[in-house]
Order: C-alpha cells, then structure tokens, then sequence
C-alpha cells in the first residue's frame, strides 16, 4: 500500500477536533503534491503513549513500510511536540521519528530550543511529512497557514548562514515570534550523520535525520506566529511556579547546569576511568578539558523557550579576525568527549573550533565523532592506508585533519564520502569486514557519548537495550555514579521501586534501574520535558511523574494515576519495539561493541572490569522479564494486544 | 597528619579553594567531621548527590564514608551530573 493510501486510511479513523484542550492537530503534508491534510490524534492513542515521542511512534507504527528502505519518499518523517510543550517551564522539546537511515532501525530524536515550542503556537503538535517534492521546498507554517515554499535561494547553505537569509527574508525574529527545523549541505548530500538543526546548536541528531529530510527534498520548515495562551482545562501557571521553584532550588541546577553545563560531567567520568579515548582503546585523559578550563571562553549561557535553567553554554574564542568558528553555541558533554579524547584531542580550544564547526554543518557530534575514532582506530591499525583515505594521514590529536574532513564529509569529498556512511562504511565496501570489530556501535548506531561502560553496567545494559541504538539519553541510571544516593539503599530502593546494587560494576539488580529510567523518560520525552531536568537524570529531586500528572490534569484535564503515567512511558517502548522488531532487531541485537566483552578496561581505579557475557545475558534475560518482554525483546502477547487496540490496529 | 581538600567553584564561597585538615582522621566521615569544623555548614552542603569524592585522583562511587584516609592524601569534591 503507497504511503498516500495509508496516511487517507489512517486520516478516516482519526477525529477531525481536538480531544482535549490544548491539542493541536497533526499535519500531514505531502510535498510532491504540495497537499496537505489535518486531523487530531484520537483521545485513545494520548491515553495510552501521550503525545510527542509516543504519538510519533503512533504514526510511524501506523505508516511504515518495512519492505521499502528508510530514504524511500512513502518513509515519513513525523516531528511531534509534547503535551506540556511550550506551556510548563523546561518543557520545550520535541522528538523526530521515522526509519533511520544510518542504523537500519527505528529513528528517534529529541530536540529543544524554540522549534517544538513555536509549532505548537501555530496550533500543529505533529507533522507527517512524506513525498519526495520535486525541487527543493520550504514547508512555511505562518499563524497556521501552510505553504510549500521554493528554497531554491537556501540550497547549498549551512546552519550560520541559513538562519541569517531566513532572519533577512521572512520577517520574523528568531526567539520572539520564529523557529526554524532545517538542514544543511550534509543532509541535502544524504550523509548519514547528518543531523536537522533546530536553532543554532539544537539537533535532531541520532540516526540521520537530516538524510532523511533531505531525500523528501525538504530544506527547512519555518514557523511564525507570536506566542499565545492555550486554552486549557484548569488554570495551570500557578503550579508553573512551584514547577520553576523546584528546578532552580534543585543543587545540580544552581550549582551546575546553570553555571557552565554538562561539560561539568567530564571530570567525572575521567577520573573513574570511563572517558571513552582513541575509539575506547584507552578509558583516561587529560585534566586540560575539565570543564573550569573552558571558563575563559564562556561569556554566557543560554536556554530554550521558557526554562529558567539556561544550561547552554555560549562559547568565544577570543581570537581577533578569523572566520565565523571562533564564536559560538556550546559544547555539550557529547561533544566535548567525542572531538575530545575519543580523537585524541587535548585542546579546549580545538574542541569549541570542531564544536562552532559541526553545529554549522548540521553534524550530530554523537555519530560524526563516531565515525572519525573508528577511521582513525583503523588507520593505526593498517585496516586503511592512504589508498583509502586519498593520501590524507589520520593521525589521533590531529585536529587539523579532523576540521579539513568534516568539510568533506558534508560534501561527501573524497575519503569524506566514506566517513559519510558512518556505521555503514563496511556494508558499503568502504572498509574491510575486519573492521566491524572496532565499531563502537549498537543496532547500527555509534555511541552517543563518550563513557565507556565496562564499569558501570546498569550504563551498559542501558545502551545494549535503548531503542535507537547505542544511546544514553534514553534510559541511562545516571545516578549510579553518585555514591550519595549508592549508599542509601532504602533512598535507592525508593527511587527504582525495588532494591539496587550499591556497586556501580555489579550486575545485580541493575536491570530495575534501567526500566524505571526508560519509563520514566518516555514520560517526559512525550509530554516535552527536557532530559535534563526530569528527575532520575541528573537528580532524584527535578520535577517526575508526579509534576507531569498535575499539569496534565491542569493543562488536558486528562487524569491519569501515576501507575498509568509511567506505564505510558512503558508503552512507548513497547511500540518502539514492535517497529524494531518489524525492520528485524532481534534479541541478539540488544548487545554491545566486542571491545567491552573481550578487553579489560585498560585504566583508572577499575582496571581490568569488563562485561562478562554469561552475566550479561543472564541480566538482559531478566530485563525482559521485568518489562513483560519476551526473550526475543517483544512486548509478551497480552500486551502486544493491547498496544494494537490502542494503536488502531487490532 | 595532614589531608588536602580541594574545592570547586560552588562550594568555594564556603571553603575557599583548598582546606588543609590537620587533625587525624582515619576515613572520609571523619574529614567531612572536620571539615565542617572548619567551615561550619559544610557538612550539610556535601550531604548532596550532586558532590562526589574523589581520594588521589580515585573516584569513589560507594562505601565512601568509610574509605580508608592516610597522611598527605588529596582530596577533591567532584560535582557529578549527566550530559547529553
């Protein structure tokens, strides 16, 4: 069935008016016919996997042809904003669906800034986008009204100088009435990591969804409209303030993210002995990229629609003269750790220069970093020579070299074409099959940050089972590295709904941890909070299920006990997982990189921890269990029914 | 005896960067004891999952308050938190 049959079939079962106040309706626009349509997603559906992230998976569950590849134009890309979305503070996210490109598996990614936000103030909380259009095209959002827009003008641009010829032509002001969704020379090239920026470092990253954007030959959705009051079903702002009151008394806000960001996490990890170095062949690195170091270069720090936090570090280089990467937005963690140690780069300077560089190119730092450890692991280890690289030497600290690639790669220039297939540059011939072995990659998807997991093994399953692949910020027990809460066990019992190991390199319990953290984020990934300040991330004490309970009531009137709110989280996982399953992720796929199973941590005060694939599997079996799985990683039969009843599919 | 602590930037207000404890202490409980005879609060300030401890550059992750302490060892508060 095309996607056009499939999308008339899905619009015919769902409600023509919102089902709640606030919901806005879902566009689906198909831009080889510049057509669009609108309906609202069905009470039932926000019942069972909210709206944002979990609404998304609706659509993509209900739309996707498995017998197609992910860059076909009948694959859509849904963009989906969370119920509390724009109208609770820190809540200004949204998540990006469709089949990944890069990993072969579901693709899912969640940004913030103004994007999310402003298209929900021009009434749409998601976009079904499918289609290839005919010439480059911008989807322009205008107080509601939707146009397809020539962008002939925009193409070839990047971030930086996208967002000024938007700023110049369409009338708006970025952050007071406008947003933008766009990509840049890497994703209308089709590279794999290739991200859709949503504001000047914002990113729909992981897993190639500017690829994917740009194969429907769509350059930027555009939104304007002024910021308006919704109509809710109880009046919500008062609890707003308790909501604002409780993030800035919170110590990691006030003491950290508000003052230099997540860079602070690098310290950490280093001196544990987990900082992901040389492509994980190494687990140290140098104090010189503690975050105090980048102080000099942060003259500020910034934040997304309506958070009080600002946890964005701005960056300067102070370097007089010079071209435009010597100012800029960031770095995160991720960023840090991967143009960082993984390159085997010291230098705080070099590091926000491939920073300013990638949030120009549209790159997600997470996969790009990804692909040049493991070209360069290659290289030293003669997989590739410069036959493969046309004459350019990769050598580690080089960020010389790294900065000349990453312009190749946008364009997919020489040895650039093959950095450009990421995870895939094996199935696509570019490397020997031996090379597989040194790919720090899960379900087809390079590691998101840069912690190595041999110790902390609720951080490893957590990576082996995420959804999109190897990625942290859906699940990870962050709070098993702080020994507060480790030695605590009744608080630690409390917090996970049942006892927890104290040891961070056991494999003891750590499956409860990971499942009530996957729940718990789906939550908030589908009514838009941010990761960082939904509690279990970066503090037992950020705003949880009960916070989204109350401003659901306030904002939907939709009630809901906690046991349904956080088995909503469950269920988008469970439908995730039925898509995964539909594009062949078995169990043997919730594994991870052979580096961990079969080399000792080479350093720090765990040297010699592993994963060990006896108690692995054993641990993996037992996160089944617990998530009503069955052991090949699928919702058991009760629930899969159900999930099908509430998806419409039954 | 004398064990070195080193602090950061937030508790630093309370602290100053650094707080030389001379008298004996045999683990981190008792340093945090002293300390916070030194700088009266800061006990209460680091009873916060956000700070961790790390002893000569090892970073502990449990069973801290009964780490073992020994003569010249460098203590640092680490603020731990988690990234994207």
């Amino acid at each position: 069935m095309a996607i056009r049959d499939r999308v008339a079939r899905l619009i015919d079962e769902m409600p023509r008016g919102p089902q709640f106040p606030s919901q806005g309706a879902t566009l689906f626009a198909d831009l080889e016919r510049r057509e669009t349509r609108v309906a609202y997603t069905p009470r039932s559906v926000t019942r069972a996997v909210l709206a944002g992230r979990g609404a998304n998976m609706y659509y993509l569950y209900r739309l996707l042809d498995e017998t197609l590849s992910p860059l076909s134009p009948d694959i859509p890309l849904i963009f989906g904003s969370g119920l509390l979305t724009g109208l609770v503070p820190s809540a200004a996210r949204g998540n990006c669906t469709s089949w990944s490109p890069e990993s072969g598996v579901l693709l899912d990614s969640n940004a913030g800034d103004y994007f999310p936000s402003f298209l929900r103030m021009n009434g749409f909380d998601h976009l079904v986008l499918y289609g290839k259009a005919a010439a480059w095209t911008l989807l322009m959002i205008r107080e509601g009204v939707v146009t397809f827009e020539e962008a002939a003008p925009y193409v070839g641009m990047d971030n930086l100088d996208m967002r000024d010829a938007i700023a110049r032509d369409m009338g708006g002001t970025w952050r007071r009435n406008m947003a933008m969704a766009n990509i840049t020379r890497a994703g209308e090239n089709l590279v794999l990591t290739s991200g859709i920026m949503a504001g000047p470092k914002a990113i729909y990253a992981r897993g190639g969804p500017g690829a994917k954007m740009g194969s429907l030959g769509l350059k930027a959705i555009v939104t304007i409209a002024p910021t308006r009051e919704f109509p809710t079903a109880q009046p919500y702002k008062p609890y707003n303030r308790h909501i604002a009151q409780k993030l800035l008394a919170t110590s990691v806000v006030k003491n950290a993210l508000s003052t230099k960001g997540t860079p602070f996490l690098y310290k950490p990890s280093r001196l544990l002995g987990a900082m992901g170095t040389k492509n994980n062949q190494e687990t140290t690195w140098t104090e010189g990229l503690d975050a105090e170091h980048f102080d000099e270069f942060r003259p500020g720090m910034e934040g997304c629609f309506r958070c009080p936090v600002n946890c964005r570090p701005l960056n300067d280089l102070h370097v007089e003269g010079g071209d435009k990467y010597n100012k800029g937005d960031g770095p995160e963690y991720v960023t840090l750790g991967k143009f960082g140690p993984n390159l085997g780069i010291d230098s705080v300077a070099s590091v926000i220069r491939l920073n300013n560089i990638c949030n120009d190119l549209g790159f997600d730092t997470a996969s790009t970093g990804s692909a040049l450890g493991w070209a360069l692991e290659l290289y030293q280890r003669g997989l590739i020579t410069t036959a493969h690289t046309g004459g350019i030497e990769l050598k580690w600290g080089d960020a010389g070299t790294i900065e000349k690639l990453l312009f190749m790669m946008a364009t997919r220039e020489g040895f650039g074409d093959v950095l450009a297939d990421s995870t895939r540059a094996v199935e696509k011939g570019h490397y020997p099959a031996e090379a597989i072995k040194y790919r720090i990659a899960v379900k087809g998807l390079g590691q998101s940050d840069p912690h190595d997991a041999r110790i902390l093994k609720a951080f490893a399953l957590g990576l082996a089972v995420a959804t999109r692949g190897m990625d942290h910020l859906r699940n990870r027990a962050t709070l098993e590295i702080n020994a507060k809460i480790n030695d605590n066990p009744e608080f630690k019992t409390s917090l996970y709904g049942g006892p927890v190991s104290a040891e961070p390199n056991s494999y003891v319990d750590k499956e409860r941890a990971v499942r009530k953290c996957e729940d718990i984020y789906a939550v908030g990934d589908s009514v838009g909070m941010c990761r960082f300040t939904t509690k279990l991330f970066n503090s037992p004490s950020l705003p949880g299920l009960e916070e989204f309970q109350q401003q659901l009531a306030n904002v939907t009137g939709l009630q809901f006990s906690l046991d349904e709110l956080e088995r909503c989280g469950r269920n988008v996982m469970g439908v995730e997982r039925m898509i995964n399953h539909r594009l062949g992720v078995r169990r043997s796929d919730d594994t991870l990189p052979d580096r961990w199973f079969d080399e000792p941590n080479p350093g720090g005060p765990y040297k010699g921890e592993f994963i060990d694939r006896g108690e692995f599997e054993r641990m993996l079996s037992r996160f089944y269990e617990l998530s009503q799985l069955t052991q090949e990683g699928v919702p058991q039969e009760a629930w899969r029914k159900e999930l099908a009843a509430a998806l419409g599919t039954k | 005896m004398s064990v070195t602590v080193n602090f950061p930037a937030s508790l630093q207000p309370l602290t100053g960067h650094t707080l030389v404890v001379t008298e004996a202490v045999v683990n981190v409980a008792q340093l945090v004891n002293a300390l916070d005879r030194l700088a009266p609060g800061l006990a209460d300030r680091l009873d916060d999952p956000l700070y961790n401890i790390a002893v000569n550059d090892e970073l502990l992750l449990h069973n801290v308050d009964k780490h073992p302490l020994s003569d010249g060892d460098v203590i640092e508060v680490v603020p731990t938190i988690a990234g994207g």
